[in-house]
């Protein structure tokens, strides 16, 4: 790949996340002008990006979304769901794309025709903003009627219940009573006003337009039950006039001095201030010019800021904005600036993840030599030695937390993709799903966060399309006709745990065997001896899959075999729960850390090895004879299962000949339902070792998963118990 | 039945008025259109009846105890006969 496109990928990829966070936020809060700005920022930007590798597919889509949201930014549009949909499934796309040039190095060649139906969506959205016309047509009055209320609403919503609702049993007014945050309620007849002889009175003629103070989400959710008649438009500030260019101006100064609260960069200060005071005597306000030159009187660099920025704020009068945002006041952090708030170039963790890895080398030398001199007759030496250690260990352990904090997002920022998501899956489908999310705000490494993502889509299409039953068979079963799909994260000491759950059919172990055997995945014989949880696992088996059809979603040989292998990338596990009529748990443990694996180390063929604590079940020493050949492979028998010895030869060369007799050490591996056994010399200790990844000749080589550096020097390999399993 | 005509030319609505009262209110407000609704100690009122309600611009009598009732839809009901009496020759004298 050429050094430019190489470029080009880091860029966009940041840059499609950051539009993709500012999106997300802006649905919630779609009055954010600054958000907006970012974020129509960063779609402007990544069209010029895609200029300069003339990737004109990439910049045409972009240029077509640009048009699209460009009412927004001036007001004239609202920022609608449709609008949101259509922007993420554009930036879903350029994701595509830039997959496809990491992939093969080179621009995808079938762009243009994506590009194409991406532009197309957008091309409707006219028709759309036409309908936000006709919404705005409604959202005007109502913000008339209700003056006092406007400005603390957040969402306008519009619900057009059918002609013969209640024949159904609807009584749409008093469903409104229960509408979260219900600010004000109208009633709009369909007719200017039908004449009381002519009358139908069990025909509903009206439409229902209420205002709101809860979050787009909170209702997009509350009004699934309402189907597709229900409007939800966001507002936004009525004014969105630009600001005076005096308060523009401070307002940048304000910016400036929070961007540089962390870093000392001491020359900032006297700019601002210069730059403050200036326009403020332009503009004959000597008053606050002398402010901001008191301010800048104090001497002490942390206090001068402090002061500068409220002086700042309380001539830009900007302080008390609580109001703006009352959910943060409730407690919730706001997702975006939590994670916005520190913008640290990749390279530069890369480099503190490096200087870690080296300090924790120093720390384990220091343990090594203490260990040394207590042999020796300095043992004041020794203890010196020991507490030094200590110290350093935990500074070191302190150090490396902080470091890896940097790295570690909320999960929420995958999660909140999938409440559309599931909606709009189940739909396609003729059935009705709502998504639960729970404990969102449990953290993991970026990696993780990131690589989330697509598994996840997978686990709740296959919920969706296989797990949830159509409405009609639901109510037979005696269960609720929209199916409850269940997304938990969690937080165990290291691990995070998170699982998809639903309320469908479950997995049936007969048809998963039937189709197993079908697909010659696994023998008929083989079948016959495997437990319930063994043959559920078979699902992900590549080529496993129960459909014969494919339908729109899934059963296209892509499996949960995918799933698997995008979980065990990020050194995590998948399993799989399920009971027939009652639903299904897909389970993902994952290290909450990627750079942070414990270990046990072992001597084999002289070398000292680390195996990920993770895999090991066991360490034992059995006596030889239990070990019995079979075919060309050995086994033994341990608590009543038959567990296959690796050939060790194959991986680490020729093994010592050891003694025909005494006992032999082995440690006994679990990966997925695979159980197998090392031989080894010896057993070492367990130590937590930032892997560093093979590069050169040795990327690439199979059944190693990286090295890291011991106490005395060595270097420590450190196995990967998947492939050694296999 | 929860719509009754009282003999003072009022229309009761009283507790919960289900979907059925729809038509009996509309019966009644057709034949006597001018006739004023006494809701004080109505606690529902079903969507149906408050249609009739606003199409009618009935005039109602005072306010009823439910906080939803008198918060969102007593003001569309006060809306409605406002608008009715707007068009009036002779505006009668406010509630």
């Amino acid at each position: 790949m050429n050094e430019f496109l190489d470029q080009f990928l880091i860029e966009s990829r940041e840059l499609v996340e950051q539009a993709t966070t500012d999106l997300l936020w802006l649905e919630a809060h779609p009055r954010d002008e600054h958000r907006l700005n970012e974020f129509l920022r960063a779609l402007h930007t990544l069209k010029g990006a895609a200029g300069i590798v003339e990737f004109a597919a990439m910049a045409q889509t972009l240029h077509a979304a640009e048009d699209a949201l460009s009412g927004v930014r001036s007001g004239q549009k609202a920022l609608t769901q449709v609008l949101v949909t259509e922007s993420l499934n554009c930036l879903d796309q350029i994701s595509v794309w830039l997959d496809g040039i990491q992939a093969d190095g080179e621009i995808p060649a079938d762009a243009a025709a994506a590009a194409e139906a991406t532009m197309a969506l957008f091309r409707q959205t006219p028709v759309e903003a036409g309908a936000t016309e006709t919404l705005a047509n409604w959202i005007e009055p109502l913000l008339a009627k209700f003056p006092s209320l406007a400005p603390a609403s957040r969402v306008a919503i519009r619900y057009t219940p059918a002609i013969d609702c209640f024949f159904h049993g609807e009584d749409p007014l008093n469903a409104f009573s229960r509408l979260p945050g219900l600010l004000a309620m109208d009633l709009i007849l369909r007719e200017a006003l039908p004449s009381l002889t002519d009358l139908a009175p069990y025909d509903c003629v009206f439409s229902i337009a209420a205002l709101s103070l809860a979050s787009t989400e909170t209702l997009e959710q509350w009004v699934q039950a309402f189907g597709d008649s229900a409007e939800i438009v966001p507002l936004r500030a009525a004014s969105s006039a630009p600001l005076p260019l005096l308060q523009q101006i401070l307002q940048a100064q304000i910016e400036l001095l929070e961007v540089e609260r962390e870093a000392s960069a001491p020359g900032i200060v006297p700019s601002i201030v210069r730059t403050a005071v200036n326009v403020l005597r332009h503009d004959g306000r000597m008053d606050e010019a002398g402010l901001i030159e008191k301010a800048a009187g104090e001497t002490e660099l942390g206090r001068q800021r402090t002061e500068l920025l409220a002086a700042l704020k309380h001539i830009l009068r900007i302080e008390p904005r609580k109001e703006d945002h009352p959910s943060w006041a409730a407690g919730e952090v706001p997702v975006g600036t939590a994670t916005r708030g520190v913008r640290v170039e990749f390279g530069r963790i890369d480099k503190l993840v490096k200087l870690i890895s080296e300090l924790i080398v120093v720390k384990n030398d220091i343990g090594y030599s203490a260990d040394l001199a207590r042999r020796t007759p300095e043992r004041v030496l020794a203890s010196k030695l020991k507490d030094q250690h200590a110290i350093l260990d935990r500074l070191a352990d302190q150090l490396q937390r902080s470091i890896l904090d940097i790295r570690v997002f909320p999960l929420r920022q995958v999660f909140q993709r999938f409440p559309r998501l599931v909606r709009e899956m189940a739909t396609s489908l003729g059935k009705s799903a709502r998504l639960v999310i729970e404990g969102e705000a449990t953290e993991a490494d970026k990696t993780i966060v990131e690589g989330l993502f697509e598994p996840l889509l997978h686990v709740l299409r296959n919920a969706i399309d296989h797990g949830v039953e159509q409405p009609e068979v639901r109510v037979a079963a005696g269960k609720q006709p929209t199916a409850i799909i269940f997304l938990r994260a969690s937080r165990t000491s290291n691990q995070v745990i998170i699982e998809v759950e639903d309320d469908g059919n479950g997995i049936d172990a007969d048809i998963v065997k039937q189709a197993a055997i079908q697909r010659r995945v696994v023998s008929p014989l083989a079948a016959a001896s495997m437990t319930h949880e063994a043959i559920i696992d078979l699902i992900f088996e590549p080529g496993f899959s129960t459909t014969v059809e494919t339908t729109a979603l899934s059963g296209r040989g892509m499996g949960m075999e995918a799933v698997r292998t995008s979980i065990e990338r990020l050194n995590g596990r998948v399993g799989v729960e399920s009971a027939v009529g009652q639903g299904t748990i897909v389970r993902f443990s994952l290290p909450f850390t990627i750079m942070l694996t414990r270990i046990i180390t072992v001597e084999t063929a002289g070398q000292v090895f680390g195996i990920p604590v993770d895999a090991v079940v066991e360490t034992i020493t059995i006596p030889r004879q239990r070990i019995s050949p079979i075919g060309r492979e050995r086994a033994f028998i341990h608590r009543h299962r038959t567990i296959p010895l690796i050939r060790t030869t194959d991986i680490f060369g020729e093994v010592k000949k050891a003694h025909a007799e005494g006992d032999v050490n082995v440690v006994i591996l679990r990966v997925d339902s695979e159980w197998a056994a090392m031989q080894v010399e010896s057993f070492g200790t367990t130590m937590d070792v930032m892997l560093n990844p093979l590069e050169g000749v040795m990327a690439g080589m199979a059944g190693i998963s990286g090295t890291s550096l011991l106490g005395d020097g060595r270097v420590l390999i450190v196995l990967d118990p998947q492939e050694l399993v296999r | 039945m929860s719509v009754t005509w009282r003999d003072d030319a009022t229309i009761w609505l009283d507790g919960d008025c289900p979907v059925e009262d729809a038509e009996p209110l509309l019966r009644l407000l057709q034949s006597n259109p001018d006739s004023v609704v006494d809701w004080q100690t109505c606690s529902h009122l079903h969507s149906a009846v408050i249609q009739v309600l606003v199409i009618a611009q009935a005039r109602m009598d005072g306010l009823p105890g439910s906080p939803f009732l008198r918060d969102h839809i007593a003001p569309l009901l006060m809306q409605a006969n406002a608008d009715k009496r707007a068009f009036e020759p002779r505006p009668e004298m406010p509630m």
